[in-house]
């Protein structure tokens, strides 16, 4: 793996490897695919992600570790990319470019919607709660939907600021998850639900960017490492400790220090 | 700290008030106070809550907002979704249950010094909860989202650091 760069600052040879990737992924159904990666965090049970708990960061950078391994297994030049929602031009178009549909009727950009491989018993289970109208499309084999907000409601630097002035881990885990939260019901759709929220591509670059907050808190002044009694505890499903997901050098990827326009 | 059973609903607002005291007056006076919100649920929509000093309406009241990311609803059999209570077993290492109830906070430190400086004592907190589906248009006050166990706040004192 290499360097993850800001989304709106891929170049198209980039943003095609990533592409790719996730389009090669979305026809693996076996644990190479993202259909099992995406559901690791959600549906289908058991779900295993971690919130509200301060295994949260840690568990989400090995997430997203294991899942950019898979990109890389099917193009060498795929990176997951950063999504900074605090940029000017996050406030004034949302989501970057290399995310968005590129027609409101036939989207030919893979990283706009992704496919959701359930059952149909989970299907229907999940259709039953009105309340997750709009999450999915239609149909047997449905993609994630998203129904965006005003983009100068998304987080603004000041607040990652503030996170980055947190003086614990835990502070900063409870700060940074809150943020991320935002961001989820900002998106909207499938991306508003803990159960399907993964199987939006956004996902993946909305978790980058939490990811690096959080590298760039443990490389500021500030950075400790989580309390002792967490370093040894594993992150399921992933055969990872917290211990092991601290240095990023050492799983093989780093964060570009450019900055988005 | 005050009981989410203590709290009073108005559905007419969908709003939910905690009657939480606070004159300040203390030396040396607070540099951080936080709102903070325990066992709180995150089973069915996610949901947004604002939060108010005082009465809602005054202007200054707003005290600032934090979202909840919900996990959408059920999905197993009969019981799945029961939270047991937290196992006193030590040979218990199974991790905790997803739905476990949360504890946040939102911090106030700036609203709540407004409010003391203009005069006022802290008498209420107000919160107003939004559902916050997939899809927009069905974005909602409800008072049946943002269930919790209790609310409090507390206030801290930490010194300049010399230099």
């Amino acid at each position: 793996m290499g360097t993850r760069k800001e989304a709106g600052n891929l170049t198209p040879a980039e943003l095609g490897a990533l592409q790719g990737a996730f389009t090669r992924a979305y026809a693996i159904r076996d644990e190479r695919g993202y259909g099992f990666f995406a559901g690791v965090h959600g549906l289908p049970l058991p779900s295993y992600c971690a919130h509200n708990t301060p295994l949260f960061l840690p568990w989400h950078r090995a997430y997203l570790y294991f899942f950019e391994r898979a990109l890389a297994d099917l193009d060498p030049d795929a990176n997951l990319a950063w999504w900074d929602w605090t940029t000017p031009r996050s406030h004034r178009e949302g989501l970057p470019a290399a995310f968005r549909r590129t027609a409101a009727r036939v989207n030919r950009n893979p990283l706009a919607t992704g496919p959701v491989r359930l059952s149909a018993a989970e299907l229907s289970r999940f259709r039953a709660d009105p309340a997750n109208r709009g999450a999915l499309s239609d149909g047997p084999e449905p993609w994630t939907l998203r129904d965006p907000g005003d983009p100068d409601e998304l987080p603004r630097a000041a607040t990652i600021a503030r996170a980055l002035a947190a003086p614990t881990f835990a502070d900063l885990s409870t700060l940074l998850e809150g943020i991320h939260s935002s961001v989820h019901v900002w998106v909207g759709g499938a991306m508003s639900l803990i159960s399907v929220a993964a199987y939006d591509p956004a996902f993946y670059s909305h978790h980058a960017m939490i990811d690096r907050v959080w590298y760039l808190w443990q490389n500021s002044g500030r950075g400790l490492p989580p309390p002792t009694a967490l370093l040894d505890r594993a992150l399921p499903p992933f055969p990872m400790t917290v211990r092991e997901t601290l240095d990023i050098a050492r799983l093989g990827y780093g964060y570009a220090l450019d900055v988005a326009g | 700290m005050v009981d989410f059973a203590d709290t009073t609903a108005d559905p007419g607002t969908f709003t939910r008030t905690a009657r939480i005291t606070f004159a300040g007056g203390g030396e040396p006076e607070f540099t951080r106070a936080d709102l903070v919100f325990t066992g709180v649920d995150h089973g069915k929509s996610s949901y947004e809550v604002r939060v108010f000093l005082n009465d809602p309406a005054a202007d200054g009241a707003y005290a600032g907002r934090f979202h909840v990311f919900g996990h959408g609803g059920c999905f197993g059999d009969l019981g799945h979704c029961d939270v047991p209570e937290p196992s006193a077993d030590p040979t218990d290492l199974r991790p905790r249950h997803q739905l476990t109830p949360l504890t946040t906070y939102l911090t106030v430190t700036g609203p709540l010094r407004r409010l003391l400086a203009g005069g006022t004592a802290l008498e209420t907190v107000t919160m107003l909860a939004i559902a916050l589906p997939p899809r927009r248009e069905d974005h909602a006050p409800t008072l049946d989202l943002f269930l919790f166990r209790t609310v409090d706040l507390r206030t801290y004192f930490t010194p300049a650091t010399p230099g």
